[in-house]
């Protein structure tokens, strides 16, 4: 279990020789905790996709350090990461990184397979709530990117996690999707007492109880 | 699992497989045929004379004008030493020739024949004849020789039909009494025993008796002068080997007796080299092909790769169509190559069996292309590991 994700001093490299506008995140010391909810906000190309990178170990090009718990990350093997990516940290990136030929049920089954997590039946409600349930079977490539997103929420939450990193996640979609989204993530959340971390540009995620951190 | 077989086989070509497949299968077996037509094909040339092994060679001065008028065709000792030295060289050990005359009789229906003739020996590990048909004990007035199968020819077709006498099979040869006398130089002492024809050899060109008879014959009857040997013997690490034939051009010494086995060993052993390398060349190819195709596949699937590390697929699992592709492909073509040569002796050993050729073992073939498949397999395995380590990081 990761109880809390440590910033110290961090900053991008590409950031280094710029003057960047005050942040919350950047060269402080932020924590983010098991069990809150962060609403990141940052205008485009304030480096969020690069900050969720660095948290799900896909990218390491920054200056300073980051702990898990006290452990350095940049010391973790790739299995390391890959026991994390099952089992503490989910992820939803802004591309969605769907598998186009796969239909969204496959894609949905495709992690919670690895991880056995969800049972067909919650997955199913899932589908349901977020409307996409007749989409089931259709190849992700031919759904509307909206639709994409609902799908690639339901996947993000197939594993346990103690925090869930969400990358512009309603981006494509209105406001009463939005709301069930959040449901839907919020309520897996607190059934693990895991942290919700989630970016956005101006269409954030409707949380509840959220502090909100500048980028 | 299923679906990522089917995602991560997407953008494989079946063309570059079976390419790989079909070079890799030629390569093969060209080098397991080659190596088992060697293997079977090796007696022919091989143990042709049962007196005296392939890997023995003997050789000599060549006889000029200059050595006709005083010259010496006689090794010295520093020229032995050069010889010893030699890396192709096991061992060697000189001729001893008689310091006496001889003379061998023959008394056949009722007519005398007659002949001076010579002795030579060499140490007796160097002749391979069974102990109770070679050696010589002091007092046994028996002794056997081993004798050239030029001098039988030369008897049966020129000799004997010409003079009117009947030709002679070697084992009718070895029947008759043979009476040896031997005389010392000056005249004065002379002893009388029974010859013993033990063998004839294609290779020996001379008159062999055993070495404990002319160590002993020597004392008595020679003069004591030590001579030069004028022929050496000596026992090769590889027969055919250019090294060799290049030492004894550049110090114009001759290899004597039968050379056609050796050079037809020589020749025989050109060719399987040439075949191998051609074989090992598409082989190497076939790795090659192989490789490349994996990359490109991997390559073109990268985000695939990526996608499925980000999810939090170990990379084994990830590897794992790659793996399956190339083990499967090696071992295909490994398991048809092997095949194909096991068809090619089907036609090969009855041809020769009819040249008395007997056949060899298969599993020299077996182990090399299991070998060589293994090192396939291995190298490309390591580099499929290498690829999805390398899909796990964000393209930047």
């Amino acid at each position: 279990m990761i109880k809390e994700i440590r910033f110290e001093g961090m900053l991008p490299e590409v950031f280094q020789n710029e003057r960047i506008p005050e942040s919350d995140v950047w060269k402080t010391g932020l924590v983010l905790e098991r069990g809150e909810h962060y609403l990141i906000e940052a205008a485009s190309g304030g480096g969020k996709s690069s900050m969720c990178s660095y948290i799900f170990g896909s990218r390491d090009d920054y200056k300073g350090k980051l702990l898990f718990d006290s452990r350095d990350v940049r010391e973790f093997t790739i299995s390391d990461w890959q026991e994390i990516r099952r089992r503490n940290i989910a992820y939803l990136p802004q591309e969605l990184d769907l598998f186009p030929e796969l239909t969204a049920w496959e894609n949905i089954q495709l992690k919670n397979k690895l991880t056995s997590h969800l049972s067909d039946a919650e997955i199913e409600n899932c589908l349901e709530e977020l409307g996409i349930a007749s989409r089931r079977d259709y190849p992700a490539g031919r759904m509307s990117i909206g639709q994409q997103q609902r799908v690639a929420i339901i996947r993000s939450i197939c594993q346990p996690f103690d925090f869930i990193l969400l990358d512009e996640p309603v981006s494509h979609l209105d406001e009463d999707n939005n709301r069930i989204a959040a449901a839907i993530i919020g309520r897996e959340a607190e059934r693990q007492g895991a942290a919700i971390v989630s970016t956005s540009v101006g269409n954030p995620l409707l949380l509840d109880n959220y502090r909100k951190l500048r980028l | 699992m299923n679906i990522i077989g089917k995602l991560l086989r997407k953008n494989t070509s079946p063309a570059r497989i079976a390419g790989f497949m079909l070079s890799n299968f030629l390569g093969l077996a060209i080098i397991l045929g080659g190596l088992q037509f060697f293997m079977d094909a090796r007696s022919i040339w091989e143990d042709d004379d049962s007196f005296i092994r392939s890997d023995y060679m003997v050789i000599n001065k060549r006889v000029t004008s200059e050595n006709t008028f005083g010259g010496e065709t006689g090794f010295t000792a520093d020229e032995l030493e050069e010889i010893e030295n030699q890396q192709w060289v096991k061992r060697v050990a000189p001729f001893a020739s008689a310091d006496y005359r001889v003379s061998a009789s023959v008394t056949q229906q009722g007519r005398g024949l007659s002949t001076y003739m010579f002795f030579e020996s060499i140490p007796g590990d160097f002749v391979d004849v069974p102990a109770s048909q070679w050696g010589w004990r002091e007092g046994s007035d028996e002794i056997p020789v081993i004798i050239s199968k030029d001098y039988l020819t030369l008897y049966n077709f020129g000799f004997a039909s010409s003079a009117g006498l009947p030709q002679m099979s070697e084992g009718l040869m070895s029947g008759i009494p043979l009476t040896l006398t031997l005389r010392s130089e000056d005249g004065m002492r002379t002893l009388q025993f029974h010859g013993r024809v033990a063998g004839y050899s294609n290779r020996l060109n001379t008159i062999l008796v055993p070495q404990e008879f002319m160590d002993w014959s020597n004392a008595a009857l020679g003069t004591g002068k030590v001579k030069n040997p004028s022929r050496l013997i000596i026992e090769v690490s590889r027969p055919g080997d250019v090294a060799i034939k290049d030492f004894i051009a550049g110090h114009d010494y001759e290899i004597a007796g039968d050379k056609s086995a050796t050079s037809a060993s020589f020749l025989l052993r050109v060719v399987v080299g040439i075949v191998l390398a051609i074989g090992i060349v598409i082989t190497l190819l076939s790795f090659f092909i192989l490789l490349l195709s994996i990359s490109l596949l991997m390559e073109k699937n990268r985000d695939k790769l990526h996608s499925l590390l980000m999810l939090g697929y170990d990379t084994s699992v990830v590897g794992a169509p790659y793996r399956r592709i190339v083990v499967v492909a090696s071992a295909g073509a490994f398991l048809l190559a092997i095949g194909c040569v096991f068809i090619l002796r089907a036609y090969y050993l009855p041809a020769l069996e009819g040249l008395d050729a007997v056949s060899g073992s298969v599993l020299p073939m077996l182990l090399l292309g299991a070998v060589l498949t293994a090192a396939i397999i291995l190298f490309n395995l390591m580099a499929i590991s290498r690829k999805v380590r390398g899909a796990w990081r964000i393209r930047r």
